[in-house]
């Protein structure tokens, strides 16, 4: 992260200094520029206005010089009269000269156009101004009621001076030869006398309209020019007839004020102009450079900003594929290392392979080589033979695990799917691990909570060596007297159509580490420290177990603390049969209504969960003095209880006493004890009590509907203890089709301790030959060999099949082989087949594939 | 974002693109035209002097209605104005006499002697067939009908009255005078604690002290019309009427209470306003629009209140009708008449109202009224008031009285000033 900091420094600090190097070098020319430029405009501006008031200062001394040629012709006119007052009285004023008056020489008064009484004392010339040496008056206000000047001119005739003529000319007259508007309305103009300092006039758009200035102080007063310096400047300069411009803030704005002289300051022109209407243009230009500039620094900055995050694109690539390197190399690393684990493992895996196949191994062979020593000590023969056949056993899992694995890895693995109970799949499993554990004397508390529906769709088998390996390795981990929970919980389902339950496989044992934790489920790896390294196993068991749950679409996961045990819990979705509820079976069985007795509310609660869709009423309690209540108030109704389920071992009144209690009341209800104990005591009160049985714990609807069924008549009849051997094989006889002679020799061996005889063939072509030609009956069964040359044991089955006798159809053939996986019994079973006994033999599992066989038939 | 860089790449060339895009085109002519020749109409009236940095409010707001006619005929009126620098110049009443009687403008605001002597000589246009003319208020017609002729309407009706220093006359115990005496009164207590003059006179207005003693029974008695025939019959003489108050204003004068030499030299505000905002002086007298100008008395540092001059009946505004008139003979008359009438409209009356306040001549329009002129407004809309003017009077009476007043200022006695006026009614009725 701090790499990538600097990184991005590394490009943003050079480039915002170069942005500020640019912008400052950039601003302070621009600056400079536009100083020299404005005050080169304002230069330029302030000899425009000198030129602009020097033309109109020009115009209006031409005026007056015409003004008094044309006075000095009419004075030459009227010197050449006789009667000159005639002239002066018949004049008609115009715009310009509204009033002709003349004084006779030697004369005080003369008269005018206007009236007979004419007075220079009217008129004050003291000024001393002329133009074209004519005297001017001084400004006044005429009896227009406008201001005016007077110019006099001597009237002479032959170089005598007749008398003087004067003409009055009114400022309106100016206005015709004006600019309109001045600076574009912004700047203010007006004429001032210059002796009275009196404004005469407003030329048309040049002064303020909604106000005005009366004379130079007021012009003071309203734009606050207070400067005694600024007025005393002034004044001198008016006075001797001179030109005046000063800058002034006037109305908020920097402003030049202007006097300038005409008519050698006998008049002045006076007002201002707004410096920004001077410097418009310069203004203008400055406002386009600053544009220009502008748009130059945001091009440059666009440019910036494209080149910055082009960089940083350039960057961040850069830093993906270094990011990307770094990963493929570390990939690259783990790669090597998982291979090298993966070796390690392999190594390790072989070698352990190689001590566990030789252990077992070397036992068998030491104990043959024991054998064939001791061989007349048959107690001896016994004990070796019996040791041989565990190390067998022990190398026949071993084979049968990697097999396994092998075939999960290679994605060969398919389930069978088909219908199950829990009950089989808790009751197969209880009946492998309860041993287990009881010779470890290890507890083992078996519970199914919150399940709704016991009869579900899945692939038991795998599902059973789920179960199998995860107790197993429960088992193993535990030292002796530990504890053992396997539960079954259902959860909420995700779908009406689906089962979601919850596997529980939890111990106190030697638990994990962390470390072995992330490998747990890895192949060939094993727990292994000094407490446990005496534990036998190929380290592919929690392997396969993950493959298969996640073949299943399910989860698994473990927690565990060392020294404080372990949980493995597995997560199934397992779709559920139609027609779950078997109604009719209730109805048949004349139950309606039970009641079952438990100290544990949650078995109630499974038991009234399960029976939920059976139609069958459950009540529940948790007592035996509230269950032979409740019995009492059923039996005094109608509707009395058809069946106790009563919990074995309560607190207080324990199952045997309330059961008794419950007789008194009903003598002839069934009840039926829920026991999780070993069934032995418990069967034994149940004889005496008569009518009674025992379900095992946990309750399930399949393993109460059998006791139902067995009741048949409604009393309950306990099975006769299973004898642990039978002799089911006695008597009968085999063909068996096995191309290997050892095998074949054993097979032969072994049926014959069994008292059964069989006729050994090569392959599956002869086997079928044989049948053919024996008389139906001949043989009770036929062990089939798959491998085999010449015909393989499925084409034979098939062939047997078809032979078209009737026997052909029926006979049991038994598919007996090395290919022990399902697909193999599957293939066996559609080849025609009746039962798979994988090998090696083990008689057992032939005579309970017979047994089921015979059940069927019989 | 590389989207966004091509955006502005993009906007930049347009940018450019667009810069080279100004074309010269050889043909055309460069100098911009502006149409046939200009329509202008010419206004003459008072100049207002303008003050650093101050909007003149009421100024501004008859420049807007201008507009709305200049807009409207699109024509430009031209402002020709006047002012006197002192008393020793000519007034603007004798300029605007000057102007009208050689026709040198078309648009005149006159002032109510001048409307008058101007209506006298036919010198203005009968405005009574103008749109605006319908809408106008009683008193303006009376004020302003020379010979059976509307010659001028004002935009505001002109009320006058004492411009009174409220916390002063709190400051002393004084209640603010309805009567003749009170005022007295109140000016010898202002005098004793040391306020030397206190009413802050000009050259103008001081005959409204003698308006609203003389005609205060004449206009509110009931019996106006037979009392104003006597006068122009002669039969009654206006210097009876009048005597009452010039006598005060001497006793006012005498008393020190106004100062007899800078009464005859101030002009309007201009001279008594400085003093008067700086509490100086505690009252000083003007019209209505005064109080709302920013230019006049429109934001004293203190409480001011405008009421009536002291007369017999209480406080007693003095109405007088300045109006603009048209020349007769203008030279734009048909443009001039389109600009009168515009900005005497109810639209333009209504902005003119607004803005400052004031009593419209139309009655339309009605003006909000600051706190300030409440009293002076609570008296006018009971019509109690005199008129300064009234040109059913043969007499002219704003402009002459105000001329005897300046005699008395000038040291002459009220009995000469009573030979005046029985001599220019004796003019008056002659010339009639």
């Amino acid at each position: 992260m701090r790499k990538q900091r600097e990184s991005r420094r590394d490009i943003g600090m050079p480039l915002i200094l170069s942005i500020l190097v640019v912008f400052f070098t950039l601003g302070t020319t621009v600056f400079t520029l536009s100083q020299r430029i404005s005050a080169e405009m304002s230069s330029s501006a302030i000899n425009n206005l000198s030129e602009s008031l020097d033309l109109v200062k020009g115009t209006l001394e031409a005026i007056l010089t015409k003004e008094a040629e044309f006075q000095k012709l009419i004075a030459n006119e009227v010197a050449m009269l006789e009667q000159p007052e005639e002239f002066i009285r018949s004049y008609n004023r115009n715009r310009t000269m509204v009033k002709l008056s003349f004084i006779a020489s030697g004369e005080e008064t003369g008269i005018s156009n206007t009236s007979d009484f004419f007075s220079e004392a009217d008129l004050d010339f003291s000024a001393g101004k002329t133009v074209e040496g004519l005297p001017v008056s001084q400004s006044y206000l005429n009896s227009m009621g406008t201001w005016a000047y007077t110019m006099k001119c001597p009237v002479e005739r032959n170089d005598d001076e007749i008398g003087v003529l004067y003409i009055e000319y009114i400022y309106d007259s100016f206005e015709e030869s004006l600019p309109v508007g001045f600076y574009g309305g912004n700047a203010l103009l007006y004429i001032m006398d210059a002796k009275s300092q009196r404004f005469v006039l407003k030329p048309r758009g040049m002064g303020e309209r909604q106000a005005g200035h009366l004379n130079l102080e007021d012009f003071y007063r309203a734009n606050n020019i207070l400067e005694p310096d600024v007025q005393r400047a002034v004044e001198e300069s008016v006075d001797m007839g001179k030109n005046f411009m000063f800058y002034h803030h006037i109305r908020n704005m920097d402003s030049l004020i202007f006097m300038w002289a005409v008519n050698e300051g006998a008049i002045y022109l006076i007002g201002y102009v707004p410096i920004e209407a001077i410097q418009q243009e310069g203004k203008a230009v400055n406002q386009n450079i600053y544009t220009v500039v502008l748009v130059m620094l945001a091009a440059f900055l666009i440019c910036c900003i494209l080149y910055y995050l082009n960089q940083r694109q350039r960057i961040k690539l850069r830093r993906e594929r270094e990011a990307e390197r770094e990963i493929h190399s570390r990939q690259l690393a783990e790669a090597l290392q998982a291979a090298q684990v993966a070796s390690r493992s392999k190594t390790m895996f072989l070698s352990n392979m190689s001590h566990d196949i030789r252990t077992p191994m070397n036992a068998i062979l030491g104990f043959t080589t024991l054998l064939a020593k001791d061989a007349d000590n048959p107690a001896k023969v016994r004990e070796y033979t019996a040791k041989i056949t565990a190390s067998g056993r022990h190398l026949l899992s071993l084979i049968n695990d990697v097999l396994d694995v092998s075939k999960i890895e290679s994605g060969k693995v398919v389930l069978t799917i088909g219908d199950f109970t829990l009950s089989d799949l808790v009751s197969s499993v209880d009946a492998i691990i309860r041993p287990m554990a009881k010779d470890r004397n290890q507890s083992f508390d078996v519970s199914v909570t919150d399940i709704k529906h016991e009869y579900l769709i899945g692939d038991e088998t795998r599902i059973n060596q789920i179960l199998i390996n995860l107790l197993s390795n429960a088992v193993k981990y535990t030292p002796e007297g530990g504890h053992i929970w396997f539960r079954i919980i259902g959860l909420p389902q995700r779908s009406s159509q689906f089962e979601h339950i919850r596997i529980e496989v939890e111990d106190n044992g030697y638990g994990m580490t962390p470390e072995y934790l992330e490998t747990v489920f890895d192949a060939f790896t094993r727990a292994e420290n000094s407490t446990t390294n005496k534990v036998q196993g190929t380290g592919l068991g929690m392997a396969i177990t993950k493959n298969i749950v996640e073949l299943m679409g399910g989860t698994i996961q473990v927690s565990s603390q060392i020294d404080k045990g372990s949980i493995f819990t597995v997560e199934l979705e397992l779709r559920i049969p139609d027609g779950q509820a078997d109604r009719q079976f209730w109805r048949d069985s004349h139950i309606w209504r039970i009641l079952a007795v438990d100290d544990d509310e949650e078995v109630c609660n499974s038991v009234q969960t399960l029976m939920k869709d059976t139609g069958v009423e459950v009540d529940t309690v948790q007592n035996g003095g509230d269950a032979v209540s409740r019995v009492r108030e059923a039996a005094d109704g109608e509707n009395g209880y058809q069946m106790i389920l009563l919990d074995w071992k309560m607190p207080g009144m324990d199952g045997v006493e309330t059961a008794r209690e419950i007789r008194k009341a009903r003598p002839d209800i069934p009840i039926l004890f829920l026991t999780a104990y070993d069934g032995s005591e418990v069967e034994e009160e149940a004889r005496r009590l008569g009518n009674a049985g025992i379900l095992a714990k946990p309750f399930f609807v399949s393993a109460f509907k059998e006791k139902i069924a067995a009741m048949g008549d409604g009393c309950i009849r306990e099975s006769a203890p299973k004898t642990t051997e039978s002799d089911s094989l006695k008597g009968l006889r085999f063909l068996v089709a096995e191309d290997n002679d050892i095998n074949a020799e054993i097979l032969s061996e072994l049926l014959d301790i069994e008292g059964a005889v069989c006729e050994i063939v090569e392959n599956g072509q002869i086997a079928v030959a044989r049948f053919a030609e024996t008389e139906p009956g001949t043989f009770d069964a036929i062990l089939m060999d798959v491998q085999m040359p010449v015909m393989n044991g499925y084409e034979a089955a098939r062939a047997i099949r078809a032979s078209g006798r009737a026997d052909g159809e029926q006979i049991p053939i038994i598919a007996m082989t090395a290919n022990a996986f399902a697909e193999d019994v599957r293939d066996a079973l559609e080849a025609g087949m009746n039962a798979h006994v994988a090998k090696p033999i083990d008689m057992k599992l032939l005579k309970e594939a017979m047994d089921q066989y015979r059940k069927k038939e019989g | 974002m590389k989207r966004a860089g091509r955006i502005c790449l993009a906007a930049l060339a347009a940018l450019a693109i667009g810069g080279c895009g100004a074309k010269v085109e050889p043909d055309k002519n460069l100098i911009a035209d502006h149409g046939g020749e200009k329509k202008v109409v010419n206004l003459f009236g008072p100049m207002e002097k303008s003050k650093p940095n101050v909007e003149n409010a009421a100024r501004n707001a008859f420049d807007r209605t201008i507009a709305i006619a200049e807009e409207r005929f699109g024509l430009t009126v031209e402002y020709r104005t006047y002012t006197a620098e002192d008393y020793t110049e000519k007034t603007y009443d004798d300029v605007t006499l000057d102007r009208a009687r050689n026709n040198m403008d078309d648009l005149y605001l006159l002032n109510p002697d001048t409307i008058q002597i101007l209506g006298e000589e036919g010198r203005l246009l009968d405005l009574s067939g103008l749109d605006s003319a319908k809408n106008l208020r009683d008193v303006v017609k009376t004020g302003n009908t020379v010979n059976g002729k509307l010659v001028a309407i004002p935009q505001e009706v002109v009320a006058y009255g004492l411009f009174v220093n409220k916390d002063m006359f709190d400051q002393y115990g004084l209640q603010l005078p309805d009567t003749p005496g009170e005022l007295m009164e109140c000016c010898r207590v202002f005098q004793e604690n040391g306020i030397d003059t206190p009413i802050g006179a000009n050259r103008w207005w001081l005959e409204n002290f003698v308006f609203a003693q003389a005609y205060a029974d004449l206009y509110n008695g009931g019996n106006t019309k037979a009392e104003i025939d006597a006068l122009n019959e002669g039969k009654a003489k206006y210097s009876d009427y009048m005597r009452p108050g010039f006598e005060y204003l001497q006793e006012l004068m005498d008393r020190g209470y106004i100062d007899r030499e800078t009464a005859s030299t101030y002009e309007a505000i201009d001279g008594e306003g400085p003093d008067f905002l700086a509490q100086k002086t505690p009252i000083v007298m003007a019209y209505w629009g005064a109080a709302n100008a920013e230019t006049a008395y429109g934001k004293p540092d203190f409480e001011m209140q405008v009421i009536g001059f002291p007369s017999s009946r209480g406080q007693m505004p003095v109405m007088a009708m300045s109006g603009y008139g048209i020349s007769a003979d203008a030279e734009h008359l048909e443009e001039t008449i389109q600009v009168l009438d515009t900005i005497l409209s109810d639209e333009a009356l209504e902005l003119y109202t607004q803005v400052n306040k004031v009593i419209s001549p139309s009655k339309n329009v009605e003006g909000d009224c600051i706190p300030a002129l409440k009293p002076l407004n609570d008296r006018i809309q009971e019509n109690v008031y005199v008129l300064g003017s009234n040109a059913s009077m043969k007499m002219e009476q704003w402009g002459n009285t105000c001329i005897v007043v300046r005699k008395l200022l000038g040291g002459a006695t009220v009995d000469e000033c009573m030979a005046e006026l029985d001599r220019l009614q004796k003019e008056s009725l002659k010339s009639n």
